[in-house]
């Protein structure tokens, strides 16, 4: 996890190709803002921030997530970059910043990129699957009033700041990418920057199986008497609840990875998670 | 003291009195009435005791002096047919914190005991010969321990019940108790007021059980809606809120935290035991053979008692595993089953005697103590230092102490690492993972303690992040110190907690049926908050210092890893700006006093 790091999703986008806001798509009974939110949540340490275009409604958020406005519409990803740099002003060093489109984010790839990201270094970009992914990148927070000047100059994309003289930018192939065990293992083929532009793209990503997970039920939760671990494939909390004849009431409680505790059914799964549903009544 | 009870009528539920037995002088006994402002003030049990304390006990009182009194408190509730209310407090100074110490055990006694006529029986002064004090009604009297001194306290219970007669219950202590070691228990038909070393206490007034019989009747003020409430609260204890005791007891507790490293491992340099699925109850090879029982009154049913290698049945909880396995490295089944049967006969509480043994492991590791023989992971030598412990012989009259006195007397810096708050040894939840249940382990005026602190509920809730302190935590620790402090007064068992929807709405409505009282949620929260102070006025009066609401150096220093790859770490500015923030609630100043208002509602002399 980042130490002090943010994540900024940018939301604001036309979707013209869509024709639908891509942040409010439906994803196995959620939205990809929330995925996408949820996915970084689990990944940083910092804030998270939505960036969305002025008067853009979005789908219902997370708590603690901060919601703010391009100035103006139409102005391209480096706005929004500029606006989510911005509103972490001394409340992070760094920030994961992605699109709302990427319904296969994996913990694993914003852990690796940001932790790329020295003293030395104002951006890590990815160049994965063979393309720049400016929306899949680690940016320093200070950058902020810099990519506000490239902005007001005129420029609408991100390319204009990483060939800038006071951008120090580090390229990250797929190879230096999957250098990183934990993210080879966890997203071997880099589908983590795979977006949806399309209705043909969100239809195919729709039909892409859920992530494996792993799944344990302890105590009175094994009611049926199958201890042990199980794998089923499941894209949320409640998902791996249902795989295994729970429902997440207040009699249930789920650690993920033995770490964060939920009942958020909509928590995002990624590949290699671990599950263990336990009895909300713990205690002696 | 007046010799008679006052002329008013007592609340339904109430005798309205306690009785006070000197033992000094062959049961010597006078009444106290106890007045029903009182008994709406503090309820019963934990309240109740807390309150005789503070009118009883002289100040600054050694514990285990003739002069100190030990209480024996009933409640409102017990004797009716709601479920789980078959229960009582034993309430003392304790010998190994130098606090008010509450211990709750449960099932037959409590109803007897009440049925003496009496809400409390306070027992003082020093037998001058090992005996067994008698009530049944307004006349106390000493009988001789005879052979039941130096047994275990299950044995000294049948030999007694055989002795006396159809009719009798029976509290005793085993040999921890007699012998001064100051985490001994008191128990009754298996279950133990465990905590304190109140069984200590009763050892040193040489009393080895205190037997009561039935002879009166206590009725509360509306039967029929006692027994409405009764069949409502008895459906719902065979909810999900309670399955898990049901089905597997507390022990179900151990692979849950271990994988979600809140297993306090090898005396706190770990917070998850590679082993725990040796010790755990959907594993065990024993479990097929396990026996289900529960207390008198008590739906639920939690009991577990499983069968160890030689035939011979072990009574089984998470807390007792914990303590004797991870928290000491021992991973044998065998081993900690034998410790935790062990610790039954001798008398000693699981969590003070695994505590205070993994202490001592550590230290004779580091080299701080001579025993070469005693290594975390040993189950042998778990159970030499448990026979040590109350035979005195070789570490045993060190480690009787408890880990807070014997670290002050190995020093070496062994202070650091022992595993307790205010002198009592800290349960199975880790504080650097449940940053909720640091606090309230810090602050709670008993010591560390789970059950009069619940905070790991909050921690475990998903409500905020359990590695990270805060308001939310500060809120969360207050509002389980004051369910709990309800619930021991009432008193209800807390593993009913889970069934209630509206808790102090709902215990209203039962006090309600069963006093008379015109009692709802606000009055209970007050009573709640008055009887958290009372303890914590106690304490002050007897010499608590705010350092002591902390927590073991080891615990601020040294964060643990979880299996994410997180690291949980708790420093003292943390904590220390939590505890300001539970102080403020509690309208306590930086120092942990109460002021003046607060004082009055107390209903006992500063």
């Amino acid at each position: 996890m980042g130490h002090g790091a943010a994540g900024v999703v940018l939301a604001g986008g036309r979707s013209s190709r869509m024709g639908t806001p891509k942040a409010a798509l439906e994803w196995h009974g959620s939205t990809l803002l929330r995925r996408t939110l949820g996915v970084l949540a689990r990944s940083v340490d910092g804030p998270l921030v939505v960036v969305r275009a002025p008067d853009q409604p979005l789908p219902e958020v997370p708590l603690r997530v901060d919601v703010v406005a391009d100035p103006e519409e139409g102005l391209g990803p480096l706005q929004g970059i500029a606006a989510g740099l911005a509103a972490l002003a001394d409340r992070a060093h760094a920030a994961f910043v992605c699109s709302t489109d990427l319904p296969f984010l994996h913990p694993a790839f914003v852990r690796r990129v940001l932790a790329t990201l020295t003293d030395d270094l104002d951006v890590v970009l990815p160049v994965a699957r063979g393309h720049p992914q400016p929306l899949a990148a680690a940016y320093r927070v200070t950058l902020a009033p810099l990519v506000a000047e490239l902005v007001a100059a005129g420029e609408r994309r991100p390319a204009s700041l990483f060939r800038h003289h006071r951008c120090r930018t580090l390229r990250l192939d797929d190879a230096a990418l999957l250098a990183d065990p934990e993210l080879a293992s966890a997203d071997p083929a880099l589908d983590s920057v795979v977006n949806v532009n399309s209705p043909e793209d969100y239809r195919a990503a729709r039909c892409h199986p859920a992530p494996t997970v792993t799944v344990q039920r302890y105590g009175a939760l094994a009611g049926d008497g199958h201890l042990g671990p199980r794998t089923v494939r499941a894209a949320t909390l409640s998902g791996a609840a249902a795989a295994v004849g729970l429902a997440l009431d207040r009699h249930v409680i789920a650690a993920l990875n033995g770490d964060q505790i939920s009942r958020d059914g909509a928590l995002p799964l990624t590949s290699g998670d671990t599950i263990a549903f336990i009895a909300a009544d713990a205690g002696g | 003291m007046s010799p008679v009870v006052g002329s008013a009528r007592p609340p339904g539920g109430y005798a309205g009195k306690a009785l006070i037995v000197d033992v000094t002088a062959s049961g010597a006994a006078t009444v106290l009435p106890l007045e029903e402002t009182v008994l709406r003030a503090y309820l019963g049990g934990a309240g109740l005791g807390a309150w005789l304390l503070h009118r009883l006990a002289p100040p600054r009182v050694e514990a285990c002096s003739a002069r100190a009194p030990l209480a024996f408190v009933f409640s409102p509730l017990v004797g009716t047919p709601l479920t789980t209310s078959a229960k009582f407090a034993v309430v003392a100074k304790s010998p190994l914190t130098g606090m008010l110490n509450d211990a709750l055990a449960s099932s037959q006694f409590a109803i007897s005991g009440k049925l003496t006529g009496h809400d409390a029986i306070v027992i003082t002064g020093r037998a001058p010969t090992p005996s067994v004090l008698l009530v049944d009604g307004p006349t106390p009297r000493l009988v001789p321990a005879g052979d039941t001194w130096g047994r275990p306290a299950a044995v000294a219970e049948e030999a007694l019940r055989r002795r006396l007669g159809r009719g009798w219950r029976i509290a005793a202590i085993g040999p921890a108790g007699e012998r001064g070691v100051r985490y001994a228990t008191i128990s009754h038909a298996g279950r133990h007021a465990g905590r304190g070393g109140l069984g200590a206490v009763l050892g040193a007034k040489n009393i080895k059980a205190v037997a009561v019989r039935a002879t009166t009747k206590i009725g509360p003020a509306d039967p029929d809606g006692v027994l409405a409430a009764a069949r409502d609260l008895r459906a719902r204890s065979f909810g999900p809120a309670t399955a898990k005791y049901r089905e597997l007891g507390t022990l179900a507790n151990l692979l849950a935290f271990n994988a979600i490293s809140t297993l306090p491992t090898r005396n706190f340099t770990g917070a998850a035991f590679a082993d725990a699925p040796k010790l755990a109850a959907e594993e065990l090879p024993e479990l097929s053979s396990a026996t289900r029982g529960g207390c008198a009154s008590c739906s639920i049913g939690c009991e577990h008692i499983y069968r160890r290698r030689d035939g011979r049945g072990a009574r089984v909880e998470y807390e007792n595993v914990f303590a004797l396995g991870p928290m000491c490295g021992v991973s044998d089944p065998d081993d900690v089953l034998a410790a935790s049967a062990r610790c039954d006969e001798l008398g000693l509480d699981t969590i003070s005697a695994g505590g205070t043994i993994a202490w001592a492991m550590e230290c004779a590791q580091r080299g701080l103590l001579d025993a070469p023989w005693l290594r975390f992971g040993d189950g042998a030598a778990l159970l030499r230092a448990l026979e040590e412990i109350v035979s005195g012989d070789g570490l045993g009259a060190l480690l009787a102490q408890g880990s807070r006195r014997a670290a002050a007397i190995v020093g070496g810096g062994s202070e650091e690492f022992a595993p307790h708050v205010k002198g009592m040894e800290l349960p199975g939840y880790e504080p650097r993972t449940l940053q909720g249940m640091a606090l309230g382990l810090a602050v709670n005026a008993r010591g560390a303690d789970h059950n009069r602190s619940g905070a790991y509920e909050a921690d475990l809730s998903g409500a905020y992040d359990r590695l990270a302190g805060g308001d939310t935590q500060v809120a969360a620790a207050v509002a389980t110190e004051d369910r709990a402090a309800v619930m021991d007064s009432m008193i209800l068992c807390k593993f009913l907690r889970g069934v209630f929807d509206e808790p102090y709405q709902e215990w209203a409505e039962l006090l309600r049926v069963v006093t008379g009282w015109d009692v709802d949620a606000a009055e209970l929260r007050a009573t709640a908050r008055r009887i958290v102070l009372a303890k914590r006025m106690f304490n002050l009066r007897e010499g608590w210092t705010p350092a002591e609401d902390w927590l073991p150096a080891r615990l601020l220093r040294e964060p643990v890893r979880l299996r994410s790859g997180r690291e949980a770490s708790l420093t003292p500015a943390r904590l220390r700006e939590m505890i300001d923030g539970y102080y403020a609630i509690r309208g306590l100043d930086r120092e942990g006093r109460p002021d003046g208002p607060a004082l009055a509602d107390l209903l006992v002399s500063a």
